[in-house]
């Protein structure tokens, strides 16, 4: 409940934030909703002498179609994201993760991009993003650039973001027809981080073969990871369920989950196997009707 | 305020259970005080080293004191193994307390803790019990890791049965987890040391402060604070306290502790962690003709906490309700480099139950005949003595009725996954307990030995005088336990308030009847609530109560190895119900729990000894979507005591594992032999 000391700030605008990044490089921290950082501050399990909260800095909350993405501004509340007509309409894999992500306090304070940013292997945006192929767009004080979403996250904790960068927006390419996705979780209890979780989008063509495929996984390996001989096994595929089956073994195979509190890499692995399955299943029974 | 003279008439000093959800609460954290400090504690992050070197905040070279075994189940006779106040010489738990720091807030003597220099040399730790019977003592002068070995019955020869079953069960250790932590509040003024604390019992706190501080007994009053919570973890003494009432004397200040959750984790004694070899033999028509047993109770690193007593406590329930006329059990208690074990709701009387019941159920299914009937078939209808040492009252008339009340047979035919538990509770009655009643300007104020902590004493207490004195409830206050207006008392545990604190307040009413029959010819309140009485008694009891219980359970297994709990019911008799709403909510409370035990809650440490069960939430606390719809029926068989009270605090804790995990052993195909039960388990 008592981190040490630090200096507090709370810019408005984004040239402020980037300025006191650089102004105090190497030791400020960015807090966007404080879910994942708050509780490692009251531990101390880290302490920065420096903290920029961006929470207040506007015109980073959008949530819009524009320009062939759905752009979904990085200081966005998971509750917006869960509560978007949009989302719910559209992308049912992004509400599908967005309401399953901790509990409604956590939810209504975090943000995607701190959910990303964290770069906590078992936090659930980054496995989306990944699955939908997005691009995340990152400013710093010289410029702007933008990063895919499966090269972001390099390690546990650690992202491709260099000292004094904020992650701005994040850029879903609309899906096509046939296109249909999900976010499976399976954890302890209500409000948990996952045993396993898996995301899958897949759109189809005109003969119901599947033209592209996207899926991330969560809490199975240091990082969010992208199962990219699954993908490319199921391009070009009908699913039925014995392909459904050997796509979860692909998968399986492309994990490396640890042994830990929440159970064995053995069991982890027996999960994601039977989560990966169903969600193969069920994204292309929503892509067909789509 | 002057902390020499607290005076009972201070309101905030009562007891009202409706404060509670009128956001009126007094807890220990709300005391604030000049000048007071606030204690933070250094703790060893090895399970087992030597202190090379140690050097700043309060230390074992400032006060180098012992802790005094108090409370629930204490054994003051545990030697060498007796924890000190602060770590000398070696740590043993991760956890222990190494030094503490004080400054004016929180955070500042959070941040002093970095003024503390300890050098360790990490050792080899004693993590499980099969270590500690592998591995040399933990502790220097010890023979080996056996903190205390009991045994109960007569042993015999194994007689040729035609059904002989043996298994090895075992429960995790638990965190209690109450809602509010343990905290104290020290202050040494004019003489007298003045205690704030959230506890069970203020007199144990009393008792062990006075032991452990050499102080004079006339000079420490121990006052109960609202307490949100203990399930048996804030019976007995604890090193913070020692070290704020210390410090406090030292410093001339208000000291201030409050523990933090992971604290709690940590260093608050857990309680289950036990495990039993039992071996039973049988007839084939199902009937048990005896058992041995083998129990194990992981004690961690001192016998400053329940251990010593598991030991005989555990062996000597291990027949349950049952009438076995065989039995042989010995109960070793295991030093290991983890925090102590301590008592959690029950105490040991779930862990017995939970031995005979996995092994009844085995042994239905090795006989090939409902459980029910197995179990009925091993009660009698007539008293029993078993060959442990447990009275047990004639059974079989309850759980023939228990069966009917709780619908078995119907269930049993629709459902596959379906368990169900018989259990005799044995209340801690001995040694009593003590009640004052004060009247004046027309009031009634109540104190008692031992303290609620939550269960909502002052409704037994009011129904009670009304019943004794014809007093209206609302004239009547309970008022928080306090040393410096109860001369003795024992506490709030072993589901012994009703019954001991209820005999109490029983016949302080009636000395208070004959005081107001003496001074005017005849009784009426009215003369009573005119006078100015003051009445004590320490009422000692002895007697060996039973309350039978049988829970039912029924669940689904999922894919991934999920539980749902489907129905989870309770037929117990609580005696006379001095008040039916607190005790239906008791029982729902520990049916959570219960299931909390058997799905999810566990402390689970490393090879190196380390804590990874590193939140309330990995520590498995059940939520709300882990519960079903209770139901709870009661029966009211009165015991002999005037108000005819039973206990019940601890039977949900001791029926619903049993019934619950035979639940999930129907409906998952697997022989289950441990708690929790995980997804892990489950999944095929």
């Amino acid at each position: 409940m008592h981190p040490s000391s630090f200096e507090y700030f709370a810019p408005a605008r984004m040239e402020e934030a980037l300025s006191l990044l650089s102004k105090h490089s190497g030791e400020a921290k960015i807090m966007a909703g404080g879910q994942s950082l708050i509780p490692l501050l009251k531990l101390r399990i880290a302490s920065f002498p420096y903290v920029v909260d961006i929470s207040r800095i506007e015109g980073m909350d959008q949530i819009k179609e524009e320009r062939g993405f759905l752009e979904i501004g990085a200081l966005t509340k998971i509750s917006e994201l869960e509560d978007s007509n949009i989302i719910k309409d559209k992308y049912q894999i992004l509400h599908e993760a967005a309401t399953q992500i901790a509990d409604p306090l956590v939810r209504n304070r975090g943000t995607v991009g701190g959910n990303i940013s964290h770069a906590d292997p078992s936090n659930d945006i980054p496995a989306v993003v990944i699955a939908m192929k997005a691009k995340l767009e990152v400013i710093g004080r010289k410029e702007k650039r933008t990063l895919n979403a499966d090269s972001f996250i390099t390690d546990s904790f650690s992202t491709a973001l260099e000292e004094g960068e904020i992650l701005s927006k994040i850029l879903i390419p609309i899906p096509d027809t046939r296109s249909g996705g999900c976010y499976i979780k399976q954890k302890k209890s209500a409000g948990d981080f996952s045993i396993a979780a898996i995301a899958v989008q897949m759109t189809l063509g005109d003969d119901y073969k599947v033209r592209s495929a996207g899926i991330g996984l969560t809490s199975v390996a240091p990082k969010p990871t992208r199962a990219v001989k699954a993908e490319q096994y199921i391009e070009g595929k009908r699913v039925d369920n014995s392909v459904a089956k050997e796509i979860s073994k692909i998968v399986v195979s492309e994990s490396d989950p640890s042994t830990d509190f929440y159970g064995t890499a053995e069991f982890k692995k027996k999960i994601l196997g039977r989560i990966a399955e169903d969600a193969i299943n069920l994204s292309y029974e929503r892509a067909m009707v789509k | 305020m002057n902390m020499s003279t607290v005076r009972w008439e201070d309101s905030d000093l009562a007891y009202d259970s409706s404060n509670f959800v009128r956001g009126k609460g007094h807890f220990v954290d709300d005391i604030k005080l000049q000048g007071m400090l606030f204690m933070t504690v250094l703790r060893s992050p090895y399970a087992r080293a030597r202190i090379l070197s140690l050097k700043g905040g309060m230390n074992s070279q400032d006060l180098g004191a012992k802790m005094a075994s108090v409370g629930e189940g204490a054994d003051p006779g545990a030697g060498i193994s007796i924890e000190p106040v602060f770590a000398t010489g070696f740590v043993n738990y991760v956890g222990e307390p190494v030094a503490a720091v004080f400054a004016e807030d929180r955070y500042k003597s959070t941040d002093l803790l970095e003024s503390v220099e300890v050098d360790y040399e990490p050792l080899k730790p004693v993590v499980t019990m099969d270590d500690a019977l592998a591995f040399g003592p933990i502790h220097e002068g010890m023979k080996n890791n056996i903190l205390v070995e009991a045994t109960k019955g007569d042993d015999f020869s194994d007689p040729k049965s035609p059904i002989v079953l043996e298994d090895t069960l075992e429960n995790e250790r638990v965190s209690t987890n109450p809602i509010e932590p343990r905290g104290i509040v020290a202050s040494y003024a004019d003489g007298i040391l003045n205690v704030w604390i959230s506890t069970q019992s203020v007199h144990s706190i009393k008792e062990g402060l006075v032991e452990s501080l050499n102080l004079n007994p006339d000079n420490v009053r121990v006052m109960q604070a609202d307490t949100g919570g203990a399930f048996g973890s804030k019976g007995g003494l604890y090193p913070e306290y020692v070290m704020a009432s210390y410090a406090s004397m030292k410093y001339r200040k208000p000291v201030k502790w409050i523990e933090t959750r992971r604290e709690h984790l940590t260093s608050t004694n857990p309680g289950r962690g036990v495990r039993s070899r039992v071996k039973i033999f049988a007839e084939r028509s199902g009937k048990i003709t005896g058992m041995k047993g083998d129990v194990l109770i992981d004690a961690g690193a001192y016998g400053s906490g329940i251990a010593s007593f598991s030991a005989q406590f555990v062996a000597m329930m291990m027949t349950g309700p049952y009438s076995i006329e065989k039995a042989f059990v010995t109960g070793r208690s295991l030093l290991t480099n983890k925090v102590p074990q301590g008592p959690y709701r029950g105490a040991g009387r779930p862990e017995a139950s939970f031995f005979i019941e996995r092994m009844v159920d085995l042994l239905a299914d090795e006989v090939n005949k409902d459980p029910a009937d197995v179990r009925l078939l091993n009660t009698s209808d007539k008293p029993f003595n078993s060959p442990l040492g447990m009275k047990i009252d004639a059974a079989r008339p309850f759980f023939e009725s228990a069966i009917k009340e709780l619908e078995y047979r119907k269930e049993a035919k629709m459902t596959k996954g379906v368990g169900v538990s018989f259990f005799v509770l044995v209340p801690a009655v001995y040694p009593g307990e003590s009640a004052r009643i004060m009247v004046r300007d027309g009031r009634i104020r109540v104190w008692l030995g031992g303290n609620s902590h939550g269960q909502g004493h002052e409704d037994f207490v009011k129904k009670l005088v009304n019943e004794e004195l014809n007093v209206p409830g609302d004239l009547v206050t309970l008022y928080r336990g306090d040393t410096g207006m109860t001369k003795v008392g024992v506490g709030s545990w072993g589901s012994r308030s009703a019954i001991v604190a209820g005999a109490a307040v029983v016949s302080v009413c009636r000395k208070l009847k004959k005081d107001v029959e003496d001074d005017n010819g005849t009784y009426s309140y009215e003369l009573l609530l005119a006078g100015s009485y003051d009445e004590f008694i320490n009422e000692e009891k002895r007697m060996t109560l039973n309350s039978f219980g049988a829970n039912l359970a029924s669940v689904e297994v999922g894919k991934f190895g999920t539980v749902r709990v489907k129905k989870c019911l309770a037929y117990y008799d609580v005696g006379r119900a001095l008040n039916k709403e607190m005790v239906i909510g008791q029982i729902q409370g520990g049916m959570a729990q219960g299931i909390g035990q058997t799905l999810h809650e566990g402390l689970f440490y490393n090879e190196d000894g380390q804590l990874i069960t590193s939140s309330i939430s990995d520590a498995g606390v059940p939520l709300a979507e882990d519960l079903p719809n209770f139901g709870v029926k009661i029966a009211e068989n009165r015991s002999a005591l005037p108000h005819g009270a039973k206990g019940v605090g601890e039977s949900p804790t001791i029926g619903v594992p049993t019934a619950l995990i035979r639940a999930i052993e129907k409906a998952s195909g697997l022989r289950l032999r441990k708690t929790p039960v995980t997804a892990e388990d489950l999944m095929q």
